[in-house]
């Protein structure tokens, strides 16, 4: 058992981290890294709502029937971000204002429903809430790293510890565009490494996606030209 | 009047939601392979938002309000998208075949877009009424579409391109693509 | 089982679930209520000691918030983008009105309503001001809450601050944030509505 959990931990942080191997939820990934703090805030939160999300459903797993289980899922995830939503704004406003309409939007992270769908549906809860935990913390990770990325590049600082004067400074990185570069080359890089080992290029979103079986956007392209 | 022109260039264009808001980012990387179907794609999309803000609008306005329970607004939108999603669906099923063969694949997606729950919460956060939330809506999912066709342009272009690195190739140059689109639609940011 | 009874006990779980979750939201709504509200009295508290640090007492003062809007509209302010959410006089220890503390949001942030403090003293000179809340970019629009933006408003008596981006000369102009243009016409925009407001209020004369 404990095997169990301490495999799902290796394997949501680093064998299929959510964002560099799977290339999920980039909606957040690309929004709120401006900064390193940021990146940890988001990544927290998500890691919090995955984790209860996972634990409630895998617990209600027998209970809710499979043709509802999407909308029910939704409900769960939902409420746990309204809740954390709370939680932010009575204990750390600050961080709550900093990442704005991203922490309602947690609930359409498809990291949160693909693992309800892949994993705590099927399993037992202890697992589950180690998946969650594996999966939330590679998503925090790569958060940071990001976040820490754009802000040494954008703004010459980590953790708003200021580095490198503002005159060597390239704005564009805490800019929108910048965060498409900035992972483009984390992607690229990860290609890279994989590819002396023989790894597969990482293709767009979907085909890493875990609830690829459930999502109809992966047989768009074969039913159009069937 | 003026105020609804500068709404829809303000969403559509200058804050565009796929390359400076970063919603939608999943549709907009999976389905801009071809052309064809990224053009479905922003159909269904500029229909569901257009809606979805309208209802939303009139649920938050009339409803939830009212009521004192506007803190409940994240989980009563996402369950109106859902089932109008579904709706929308089974209608199109029924009642026109040919717009369900155009759009029926991409509707169950929308669900999970979140752009679609973006706009809503973006409506309810700047205090739009009904009118200028569903003209937000439409602004958004117009340049939802514009961003998408673009994209879908470049990809079909570039997909065959062998000066491209090979680490590059795939997401990441598609990346870079969408990261030099951002950069262009900066330029608009002086219309307004 | 019949299809249409798996049906309705399928909706019915899925109902049963939602009202769980909708009363524990409830539940948790009304424990975290009090903090939520501290918090924002809290930051409010700060925000006006920050624009009037030799105040010791603030009381609200009811206005008329259509007129105020209306007004904003005539001086030129694009209309409902600035709006006033409140006006407090700032009293010192035997109770002498300093001037006005005037909370503004404005919906022309790059990022979301921006909320802010602005202090106004008697005369009509700019205090300070004092960001309430602010989602700019990390590292651009959030310089809006550094000193060295912010300090540009203080201690000026103007009739209305306008920015440049080619170093501020006369008094009532401001050095925009580099690459941040839209939250410094955004603030500017804000102040310049508490000034008017502050105008409408005292009809251009002293707190009385």
């Amino acid at each position: 058992m404990l095997n169990k959990c301490i495999e799902r931990l290796y394997n949501g942080i680093i064998k299929e981290n959510p964002t560099f191997v799977l290339i999920l939820g980039m909606c957040p990934t690309l929004a709120v890294t401006t900064s390193a703090i940021n990146g940890i805030g988001m990544g927290l939160a998500t890691t919090v709502v995955l984790i209860c999300s996972n634990l409630i459903i895998s617990i209600l797993r027998n209970i809710i029937p499979d043709s509802v289980r999407m909308p029910a899922f939704i409900v769960i995830v939902a409420s746990f971000v309204t809740i954390v939503q709370f939680l932010l704004e009575a204990y750390v406003p600050a961080l709550n204002d900093s990442l704005g309409i991203y922490i309602p939007l947690i609930v359409v992270n498809c990291i949160i429903l693909g693992r309800a769908e892949a994993y705590a549906s099927k399993n037992p809860p202890l697992v589950s809430t180690f998946d969650g935990i594996g999966m939330g913390l590679g998503f925090t990770i790569a958060l940071t790293l990001l976040g820490a990325f754009r802000e040494i590049l954008g703004s010459g600082s980590v953790f708003g510890f200021k580095f490198i004067p503002s005159e060597f400074n390239v704005t564009i990185f805490v800019l929108a565009p910048g965060a498409f570069f900035v992972l483009a080359c984390l992607v690229a890089f990860k290609n890279w490494t994989g590819m002396k080992k023989g790894k597969p290029a990482i293709e767009e979103s979907c085909s890493g996606c875990p609830s690829c079986g459930t999502c109809p956007s992966s047989q768009i392209d074969e039913k159009k030209e069937a | 009047m003026k105020e609804l022109v500068l709404i829809i260039i303000g969403a559509a264009l200058v804050n565009n939601v796929v390359l400076s808001q970063f919603l939608g980012l999943c549709p907009f990387l999976g389905v801009s392979k071809k052309l064809k179907t990224s053009l479905g794609m922003g159909a269904a999309v500029i229909f569901v938002i257009t809606v979805s803000s309208f209802l939303a609008g009139i649920i938050f306005i009339g409803i939830l309000v009212p009521l004192h329970i506007s803190y409940l607004q994240t989980i009563v939108f996402i369950l109106v998208i859902a089932a109008l999603v579904q709706l929308v669906e089974m209608i199109l099923k029924k009642y026109s075949r040919p717009l369900y063969s155009a759009l029926g694949v991409y509707l169950p997606l929308i669900t999970t877009n979140c752009a679609v729950l973006g706009v809503t919460l973006m409506n309810v956060q700047k205090e739009y009424n009904l009118l200028f939330s569903v003209v937000n809506g439409l602004g958004v999912s117009v340049g939802f579409t514009i961003a998408l066709l673009i994209m879908a342009g470049i990809r079909e272009k570039s997909e065959y391109n062998e000066n491209i690195p090979v680490p590059f190739r795939g997401m990441p140059i598609t990346m870079v693509s969408a990261g030099l689109m951002a950069i262009a639609f900066f330029g608009f940011s002086g219309l307004i | 089982m019949s299809e249409k009874k798996k049906m309705i006990k399928n909706a019915l779980i899925l109902f049963a679930i939602t009202l769980v979750a909708g009363l524990f939201l409830g539940l948790v709504y009304e424990v975290t209520k009090i903090p939520r509200a501290n918090q924002i009295a809290k930051k409010q508290q700060e925000a006006y000691k920050t624009v009037f640090q030799d105040a010791q007492k603030f009381s609200v003062v009811d206005f008329n918030a259509a007129d105020v809007a209306g007004y904003l509209a005539e001086k030129g302010l694009s209309q409902s983008m600035e709006v006033i959410d409140g006006v407090i006089l700032a009293n010192d220890d035997s109770g002498n009105p300093l001037g006005y503390v005037i909370n503004v949001t404005t919906k022309e942030g790059y990022a979301g309503n921006i909320v802010f403090s602005v202090g106004i003293k008697n005369d009509g000179t700019v205090n300070a001001i004092s960001m309430l809340s602010i989602a700019e970019t990390a590292g651009l629009g959030m310089k809006a809450k550094e000193p060295a933006f912010k300090d540009q408003f203080a201690n000026k008596n103007v009739d209305s601050f306008a920015y440049t981006k080619s170093g501020a000369v006369q008094e009532n102009e401001i050095d925009a944030i580099s690459g941040s243009t839209i939250t410094t016409n955004a603030v500017t925009n804000g102040v310049n509505a508490a000034i008017y407001c502050f105008d409408y209020l005292t009809g251009g004369g002293s707190v009385e």
